[in-house]
């Protein structure tokens, strides 16, 4: 079942021109989308392809000029299920410093059901769990200014969890973690979709981030150009190309491994695997 | 260069003025900021630089730290002196030289301003020095509920506030950010004069305005997607509670305070400084 559709939906930003008139630049254009409830989607595409337009569309936060964005049953050009649209679909955004409300990290995470208007001792107990969720108890009553990239992350998830969404989209959140700081995201959001049964929509432009996906969505300038298993999109590596994507290193290695007669897996994720394997055959020979 | 910059003075501690509630302190802090205007001399200095041994000794912060929120305003505190003491006449001259006439009145009235002035300071670091600027504005947006009646913003002020404090360290690193770019392609901030120097800050201004605008309109856009529409039915999470140590706190200043009002308040009103003879001096 679905949680997520959207039919032919289209955006565009507004762009002063020189004289007081404006032109429309195309944020994304006739996308269609379905997204299942319990999934792990990502979406990818090089830099200004719609991708962040997209996540905007989805809580609610940009209403789309033509089309419709469901979610959860709900309309989002609906203003009477706009505050229900947007507890139910979580974001987290790119900057770490720039979604943080308060300095205090408890008082951060509950920022959201405050404004939902939950009950002070249920506040309370979201913001428990949603920290043991990220793994991040003991920072409760710590200041935010210290924490690193990646805990300032998963404070921010812990933010948007707080709310109980049924959908968390993250969008580019581990794109200015260093690696340990995405390492520590991409699992929070992995444990969530498996354990919670979460809707997690990954937006990203790193292709090793999208293994882990039931789904990728593949963006550019505006348009949804493929989607499918993560699998299924790598094979389409000319169409990734063009639209200025690369298929993981590990897989590319295995497929031209694959190809010149090694017997590898070519569908490889892993490169200690794929070394093992390699290290494994030559040993043989 | 911006390494070593630390908002707020708050200095972490379990102590028993820690530990009262923000909303207290800020009252007691305002009732002594008052009282400390009634006392008129130096016999009731020394009750003040007592009660406030007593509570510099109960918040556990060391004197130091209690001292060095005097240097920020050490400047103000000098020209004050100067002033009182060159510029107040009276009956007792105690050194004539060309147009400079100092009285001894001058020299007692300057010692007291200073006092006045620097107890002034002292006091009030006590309150942030043992409360976060976090616990401040809540304690504020508590107190200043009541203004809503009168469609006053308390809560949208409370919130800027808060927002506020939380972008600074993110605003000092970025600042920090611009002018080490600005360094590594040969900007030039510590040499040349005064003017010059100002020009120099410039080019670090312009891009953190820019980039302030932009924070603040991601920060928008993650508000929003929390649900955030003003006041309206929001709850709140933190619940501020009274405890004993508010009650006792309250009783010690009241009491103290009380004293200093009965002793000064009423004399210098029905008295005068003849009358009040060593009270006065």
């Amino acid at each position: 079942m679905h949680i997520i559709k959207l039919t032919d939906v289209s955006y565009s930003y507004k762009v002063p021109a020189e004289d007081d008139s404006y032109t429309w630049q195309v944020g994304v254009k006739n996308i269609d989308l379905e997204i299942e409830q319990g999934s792990f989607v990502a979406l990818v595409g090089h830099n200004g392809c719609g991708k962040s337009t997209l996540a905007k569309l989805l809580n609610g936060l940009f209403v789309p000029h033509s089309g419709k964005v469901e979610v959860a049953g709900m309309f989002t050009d609906d203003n009477k299920s706009i505050f229900n649209i947007r507890s139910n679909v979580g974001m987290v955004f790119q900057n770490p410093d720039n979604q943080m409300v308060t300095s205090i990290v408890e008082e951060d995470i509950a920022f959201g059901p405050e404004n939902l208007g939950v009950p002070q001792k249920e506040i309370v107990e979201r913001v428990h769990w949603a920290l043991a969720k990220v793994g991040m108890s003991e920072f409760a009553r710590r200041t935010t200014t210290r924490l690193s990239g990646g805990q300032k992350q998963r404070i921010a998830i812990a933010g948007a969890l707080a709310m109980h969404p049924q959908v968390l989209v993250l969008d580019e959140s581990t794109a200015m973690l260093d690696p340990q700081g995405r390492k520590e995201v991409l699992e929070v959001v992995h444990s969530l979709n498996k354990e919670e049964k979460m809707t997690v929509i990954l937006i990203t432009h790193f292709m090793e981030e999208v293994l882990g996906a039931d789904k990728v969505v593949v963006m550019n300038h505006g348009c949804k150009v493929t989607e499918g298993t993560p699998m299924e999109v790598f094979s389409r590596s000319r169409l990734l190309e063009e639209v200025g994507l690369k298929v993981p290193r590990t897989i590319e290695l295995a497929r031209r491994l694959k190809s010149a007669g090694w017997n590898v897996d070519e569908n490889c994720t892993d490169a200690t695997e794929l070394g093992d394997r390699v290290c494994q055959l030559l040993h043989n020979n | 260069m911006f390494r070593d910059v630390t908002f707020g003075q708050y200095y972490p501690s379990d102590s028993f003025v820690h530990k009262m509630d923000a909303r207290v302190k800020l009252l007691l802090n305002l009732v002594y900021l008052v009282g400390i205007f009634f006392v008129v001399s130096f016999v009731g200095f020394a009750w003040i630089t007592l009660f406030l041994l007593v509570a510099i000794l109960a918040s556990r912060v060391p004197v130091r730290n209690v001292l060095k929120s005097v240097k920020g305003v050490l400047f103000l505190l000098f020209f004050t002196v100067i002033l009182n003491i060159f510029f107040t006449k009276g009956d007792n001259l105690l050194v004539k030289w060309w147009i400079i006439e100092i009285y001894a009145e001058g020299l007692i009235f300057a010692g007291k301003m200073f006092l006045r002035l620097s107890y002034l300071v002292i006091g009030s670091s006590i309150l942030t020095l043992t409360t976060t600027p976090v616990d401040l504005t809540h304690a504020l947006e508590s107190l200043l509920k009541p203004l809503t009646w009168i469609k006053v913003p308390v809560h949208d002020l409370a919130l800027i506030m808060s927002l506020a404090l939380s972008l600074i360290p993110s605003l000092i690193n970025e600042t920090d950010r611009i002018i080490r770019a600005q360094k590594a392609r040969g900007a030039d901030f510590d040499t040349g004069g005064l003017i010059k120097r100002a020009k120099a800050f410039v080019p670090i201004l312009i891009p953190l305005l820019v980039s302030s605008f932009r924070r603040a309109e991601e920060l928008a856009f993650a508000m929003n997607s929390r649900c955030y529409e003003g006041a309206t039915h929001r709850t709140c999470m933190r619940v501020m509670k009274l405890s004993w140590r508010d009650f006792l706190g309250t009783s010690v200043v009241l009491v103290f305070f009380v004293a200093v009002f009965i002793v000064y308040g009423t004399q210098t009103t029905w008295g005068t400084a003849e009358q009040l003879g060593w009270l006065y001096f």
